[in-house]
């Protein structure tokens, strides 16, 4: 067979399509065999749904992308994929090597431009690599941490004959578990006299919310979520949730001064903005999972799940800490509903769409909308990275993979990818979209009161959009929110494609210090 | 249709006539019940007048009684039901009053506004404060009628939360419009930093707060009643005063006016003031505006609002 059916053979016994991509003249030859397709209007929103995708399946996706400008195009969707731990394998063409010597046009050093995101990067040298490349790709993606791996292909490779087999791929295992850490972690654990627990996105990753809760229940120590966390890490309804630990230093030590051992489970730390304060300074930090980030403390290597329930039987009992009831977040709420300021908004989301899937791009409104909405298994996604542009795409993937989901996207973040709305009704796919409009880059605005006050009001952080025109442009119907909510009602039960834009206060938020 | 009033001399009848022969003419006004027998069809009367059989037995043809106030517990429902006759109160003239006089309390308490004044007039100036925010406190409301949402729509921009206890609990909707939280009254005891009562007198009520509720209490808790007296013990009302420190703004008493030799008089720890917190000069004009906009409303054979039986 040529190259071209082996590649549309590879991509569908190994389950790993539709292909995603934004096709040139480079890759026509490698579509020859390919009969799921999913056409995006730019380069980069093909990672973008491929990696919503591919997160919620919990199992690699594909994506094509035209040569060195499309996969230039999609640097930030790459290293977005690769922060969010998604088994990506992203493809692309790359020119005929009989006359690369002459450096043609689309031509470029690929695998050197992804190489700081990918956890594999191949170019193919002989037909004959296909199949073992496209294998490693696939196993690398989904082994631990889970991440975009990328295959360069050659013109003049595609239409040459190979003799190849395609199986389906053997079983990676992720089941890690380091059996003597557990004793020594149960040690620690139980000579500690107030731990706390930190839970991060791994844990939903690796599907293992009940063993946390299950866990916290018998530790009975109060349990934080990850800072900046881009997936659920625990159930925030449990009697034992504290909250999310706020990004910046200084903060997170205030919040875990009282504790002498601090667990860090499937967890990370992502820090920002920069304070003058070490992290962390007098704590005994334990971090057991996957991604070996290794930025602290004694670090173990295990799957949460496994390392969970290896552990629990171990255990004692170090406090009986219950989450105080929030009284004020109601009356919160009520004020908010004058004038339809942030909480009362995203309380008003959580309680229109419940149980659905959360892609949050919200960004100035974030906070508010994860604590409203809450935690639960595979049921919030946000971009790592905090790159903007993320959301559309990943929201559209999340729902081509089957789940309810919704989207809460600022007006700013809504014009990074547009065009995926294009891809939404060319294909179906019932996005649900709640723009949430204020006229500027309000996460701007807050910052610089922080710190440059004198930018705060500057011109250059604010815009006005249209924002229904553009989006009835791509034949999605859209309304505005009016105090009677009925477009959230509408939003949640139509099967088309739809938005519903949210006018917020334009008031600047107090976010930083 | 006949309409008789009885009202107490100290209100400004002459005013409230003048005012209400417009809408009702051939209305007959009394300020005592010292009249014989009178034909009427609706009776309007205060609080202050106690309507039970022997003030009935005087009327003849009596079908509605209209009573100014939002408390009716001056009038004998039983009786009126044995001969059928309506009655209806006005809950809504005196709500906003209520409201701002228990934040008032409230403030003062917080603000330690009788000591500070004092200190000054003493030729003091305390740099110490014992003074505390409103905001972030946690405010029970028992009584969840139209005075406790109103009270409830006032402590909205305070940033408190809300708490409250109902004989009827709230749909979803409106808890989430009032910002407020529905706990049984041995819990909201327990959790609120200020408690404010607006419940009914009723057999169920009647004291309501006694040594086992108060002793649920946080020490220092800011207790305030503008409902009714015999909501509750003040026995153990004045214990909880003494020992638990509980601060206590009482409108309403359980003899009126106060007996001289009560120990709530001689309390640092209470703000008093005479049943009185719906009394002002703008819920007066509401209550007169209402009860005749009611009787009206009975007289040309509409439905009358407010529809107690």
């Amino acid at each position: 067979m040529r190259v071209s059916e082996l590649f549309g053979r590879l991509v569908k016994e190994y389950g790993v399509g539709p292909l995603f991509g934004n096709p040139g003249s480079t890759e026509v030859p490698l579509l020859q065999h390919i009969d799921d397709y999913i056409l995006t209007l730019h380069d980069s929103l093909s990672v973008g749904m491929a990696d919503g995708y591919s997160q919620y399946r919990g199992y690699p996706s594909i994506v094509n992308l035209h040569a060195m400008p499309g996969v230039a195009n999609s640097v930030a969707f790459i290293q977005t994929a690769a922060a969010n731990h998604s088994p990506v394998i992203v493809t692309a063409g790359q020119q005929d090597y009989r006359h690369m010597v002459y450096d043609p046009l689309l031509s470029g050093n690929l695998v050197g431009l992804v190489s700081g995101f990918v956890k594999y990067a191949y170019e193919i040298k002989s037909p004959e690599d296909v199949s073992v490349a496209f294998d490693r790709a696939f196993r690398i993606s989904t082994s631990p941490p889970r991440g975009p791996v990328f295959i360069s292909f050659p013109m003049n490779f595609i239409d040459e004959e190979i003799h190849s087999d395609v199986k389906k791929p053997d079983r990676v295992s992720t089941d890690i578990v380091d059996t003597s850490a557990v004793e020594i972690i149960a040690e620690r654990i139980n000579e500690s006299q107030n731990p706390a627990i930190i839970f991060g996105a791994e844990i939903d990753e690796y599907d293992a919310m009940d063993e946390a809760l299950r866990f916290s229940e018998k530790i009975g120590c109060p349990v934080f979520s990850e800072p900046l966390g881009s997936r659920a890490s625990f159930p925030t309804e449990s009697r034992r949730y504290a909250g999310e630990l706020l990004p910046a230093s200084a903060l997170m030590n205030l919040t875990l001064a009282e504790f002498d051992l601090l667990l860090f489970i499937g967890a990370d730390i992502t820090i920002y903005p920069y304070l003058n304060t070490p992290l962390l300074p007098s704590h005994r930090l334990i971090f057991v999972g996957l991604n070996g980030s290794m930025r602290l403390g004694e670090n173990y290597i295990s799957n949460p799940k496994h390392f969970l329930r290896s552990i629990l039987p171990l255990v004692k009992k170090k406090g009986d800490y219950l989450k105080k009831p929030d009284f004020s977040r109601r009356t919160r709420i009520a004020k908010a509903r004058e004038r339809m300021e942030t909480e009362y908004v995203s309380h008003a989301i959580a309680k229109h769409f419940p149980r659905f899937t959360l892609v949050d791009e919200s960004i100035s409104n974030s906070e508010a909308i994860r604590s409203e909405f809450g935690y639960r298994p595979r049921g919030y996604f946000t971009a790592k990275t905090g790159q903007l542009g993320w959301g559309l795409p990943a929201h559209t993937g999340i729902t081509m993979a089957g789940a309810r989901s919704v989207l809460v996207i600022g007006d700013g973040s809504l014009m990074y990818s547009i065009q995926t709305l294009w891809t939404a009704v060319r294909y179906g796919i019932p996005v649900k979209i709640i723009v949430l409009r204020n006229g500027g880059y309000n996460i701007l605005r807050s910052y610089s009161k922080s710190f440059y006050p004198s930018l705060a009001n500057a011109e250059f952080f604010k815009f006005g959009i249209d924002a229904e025109r553009i989006i009835e442009s791509y034949g999605v119907n859209v309304k505005v929110l009016d105090r009677d909510l009925k477009a959230f009602e509408w939003l949640r039960d139509t099967s088309e494609p739809a938005a519903v834009i949210v006018d917020m206060p334009e008031d600047i938020p107090d976010l930083f210090l | 249709m006949d309409v008789v009033a009885i009202l107490p001399e100290f209100l400004p009848v002459e005013r409230i006539k003048e005012a209400a022969l417009s809408v009702l003419p051939d209305l007959q006004i009394f300020t005592d019940t010292s009249f014989d027998q009178v034909r009427a069809d609706v009776l309007i009367v205060t609080t202050f007048t106690k309507v039970d059989d022997n003030l009935l037995s005087k009327f003849q043809g009596l079908k509605f009684i209209q009573v100014a106030s939002t408390g009716y517990d001056n009038v004998d429902i039983d009786a009126l039901r044995a001969k059928g006759i309506m009655l209806s109160n006005i809950p809504v003239a005196n709500k906003e009053s209520v409201a701002e006089h228990v934040l008032s309390m409230v403030l003062s308490f917080l603000k330690d506004q009788r000591f500070l004044d004092r200190e000054i007039r003493e030729g003091r100036w305390p740099l110490l404060t014992r003074s505390f925010d409103l905001m972030g406190k946690t405010f029970g409301i028992v009584g969840f009628g139209a005075i406790g949402k109103k009270l409830a729509e006032r402590l909205i921009p305070f940033e408190v939360g809300i708490v409250y206890t109902d004989i009827r609990r709230l749909s979803e909707d409106e808890e989430e419009l009032y910002g407020v939280t529905f706990l049984p009254l041995d819990e909201l005891v327990k959790v609120s930093d200020i408690i404010s009562v607006h419940v009914p007198l009723t057999e169920n009520t009647k004291g309501m707060f006694n040594s086992d509720i108060f002793q649920k209490m946080k020490d220092g808790c800011i207790f305030i009643n503008t409902s009714r007296g015999e909501v509750v013990v003040e026995s153990d009302l004045v214990l909880a005063i003494k020992k638990k420190g509980i601060r206590a703004g009482i409108d309403v008493f359980s003899s009126e006016p106060v007996d001289p030799e009560s120990e709530l008089l001689s309390l640092e720890n209470t703000i008093l003031s005479p049943h009185i917190a719906g009394v002002t000069l703008e819920s007066q004009e509401r209550f007169i505006k209402e009860t005749m906009s009611n009787v009206l409303r009975y007289t040309q054979g509409i439905e009358p609002l407010y529809r107690v039986i």
